[in-house]
């Protein structure tokens, strides 16, 4: 039995930033944001946890200094994942479970900007010994992936190239978006490759990000906020570590995530997919079981912005917007780590009346 | 029949780029070029930093150009380390020398600092009273300014005792980092 947690608020810094911005004075004002909006101040804070990676910021223990833009005096009680914030959710979820706080905020950011090459950067997020030395970054194993899925579908690159039609069109009214419009197919499909057969609009641009989310416990949420919407489930599960041992075309781990998260226990409206590679949308709508009816990703979706470290917790965070802003009764976010889909983690939302 | 392999080699590196200044980082490098030091004061505590973050931590407010205020360049050694330099390939020191912990008057945060002159190590001290011994006017490099912004850059090459009497050690207990 579970406690219920409901998400209040959730906010991102804007697309455009000051020259130099550290990410502190990112993520200050949007978490002022996020908690203004239900009414709360950081002394209101109970548990804070917060995601990021060192490696992206170029320095050792980075998510210290983040952590003056929660207010960490009087000392607080935190604690930090070195993923995307969507993991930092879990875990600040599972810290309410516990029952004796109710308040909890989670934060991420990410400076994709500070990476001479963003992709070697990530490298260092694989294996030492058989695939970070050859190199075999982010991009090149989702082209892998990406011809896994095209030989297992029959599908082609018009197809890749119509998720991203859709996607940025969605986009146009999403203000965090790095790239939004009404293109065409054959406009698309003039593109250069990045790495076949994945052309340069079949990866979501790296940005630099930051969001926070509001998690309240109980009767609270209610009193707070007019429409929260409460977490009806919440799982992650990860695929072997060597992409080499697994189906690309396919992802167990989602798949067992989505069980578990109970997407299949009613369904769902809408669904924000955490897909930075235009066939991981493809593994993904077959892996959660999301029929025709569920509307992929109407913020654009990660194809239109990835602010790395960020992205996963965007995508609960427009989650949330479904639930909050647009009615929907229930809804899936859901957000990955590590290359090929290795890890995900699905969050159900609903409203309750 | 070859030799199983047990080690292999990687090396590797990671490259990134340097921020480009943010405009308070330039306008406080500026300052330092004139020969001033600038602080910003939290319209909340009135804890002053120096440098200028464009927040205050405690109240978790932004600070901006209204609440810019000058800071002596003088101020007080709270602690301090001497340091032996070992020697190493690239260790440009060679003789034992103090990195000290300074507060600014006016200023509620602490810089690390060397280059202390005119003064024996055996008789540093905290409490000790010094100033700065600027750079001459054009040779304070704005670019040395940390793109953390932790420090003065090249702008001061040193500190010099005043010679005023020792601050009580029990005034600076909040400023020993």
């Amino acid at each position: 039995m579970t406690r219920d947690v409901a998400i209040v608020a959730f906010a991102q810094a804007p697309l455009d930033q000051a020259p130099g911005q550290t990410e502190t004075l990112m993520l200050l004002p949007t978490i002022t944001d996020a908690l203004n909006t239900v009414g709360l101040t950081r002394r209101d804070v109970d548990f804070t946890c917060s995601g990021s990676a060192d490696y992206l910021t170029g320095g050792t223990f980075t998510f210290v200094q983040m952590l003056e833009a929660a207010g960490a005096w009087p000392p607080i009680s935190e604690s930090h994942v070195e993923m995307d914030g969507a993991w930092a959710l879990y875990e600040a979820w599972v810290r309410l479970q516990h029952g004796d706080v109710d308040v909890a905020l989670v934060f991420s950011s990410g400076r994709a900007s500070a990476s001479a090459s963003l992709r070697e950067t990530l490298t260092f997020q694989l294996d030492p010994y058989y695939l970070a030395p050859i190199g075999a970054d982010y991009v090149s194993l989702a082209a892998l992936q990406g011809q896994a899925v095209l030989e297992r579908t029959g599908r082609t690159d018009k197809d890749l190239a119509q998720i991203v039609v859709q996607r940025r069109h969605d986009a146009i009214a999403n203000p965090h978006a790095a790239v939004s419009g009404d293109v065409s197919v054959d406009e698309l499909l003039r593109n250069d490759y990045v790495v076949e057969p994945l052309r340069t609009h079949d990866v979501g641009p790296a940005v630099d990000g930051a969001a926070a989310v509001v998690l309240v416990a109980g009767e609270r949420a209610r009193q707070i906020c007019d429409r929260p919407a409460w977490i009806a489930g919440l799982d992650h599960r990860v695929d072997p570590h060597y992409p080499g041992v697994r189906d690309l075309a396919q992802s167990k781990s989602a798949a067992l995530a989505a069980a578990r998260a109970g997407v299949g226990n009613g369904g769902v409206e809408v669904a924000e997919l955490c897909a930075v590679c235009t066939p991981e949308e493809l593994v993904l709508t077959e892996a959660l079981g999301l029929g025709d009816a569920v509307t992929i990703n109407p913020s654009g979706g990660a194809l239109v912005a990835n602010p790395v470290m960020v992205t996963g917790l965007v995508r609960i965070g427009e989650a949330f917007r479904q639930v909050h802003d647009h009615g929907r009764q229930r809804v899936l976010g859901h957000a990955s780590s590590g290359p090929c889909l290795q890890q995900n983690l699905v969050c159900v939302l609903e409203a309750r009346d | 029949m070859t030799d199983p392999v047990q080690f292999m080699s990687h090396h590797t590196a990671v490259e990134y780029s340097l921020p480009e200044p943010s405009r308070l980082g330039v306008h406080f490098a500026v300052q330092l070029g004139r020969g001033k030091i600038i602080g910003h004061r939290c319209p909340q505590c009135a804890k002053v930093y120096v440098p200028p973050r464009g927040y205050c931590p405690l109240c978790v407010v932004e600070t901006t150009d209204a609440d810019e205020v000058s800071i002596a360049d003088r101020g007080t050694i709270t602690t301090f380390s001497v340091i032996t330099p070992l020697q190493y390939p690239g260790q440009q020191e060679t003789e034992d020398y103090v990195q000290a912990t300074l507060l600014l008057d006016g200023s509620d945060t602490t810089l690390m600092v060397t280059g202390l002159e005119g003064i024996a190590i055996a008789d540093v001290r905290t409490g000790l009273r010094v100033e700065a011994v600027w750079a001459p006017d054009g040779e304070r490099g704005a670019a040395a300014v940390g793109v953390r912004g932790m420090g003065l850059g090249d702008a001061v090459k040193g500190w010099r005792p005043t010679g005023e009497p020792d601050l009580p050690r029990e005034q600076l207990a909040e400023h020993v980092l």
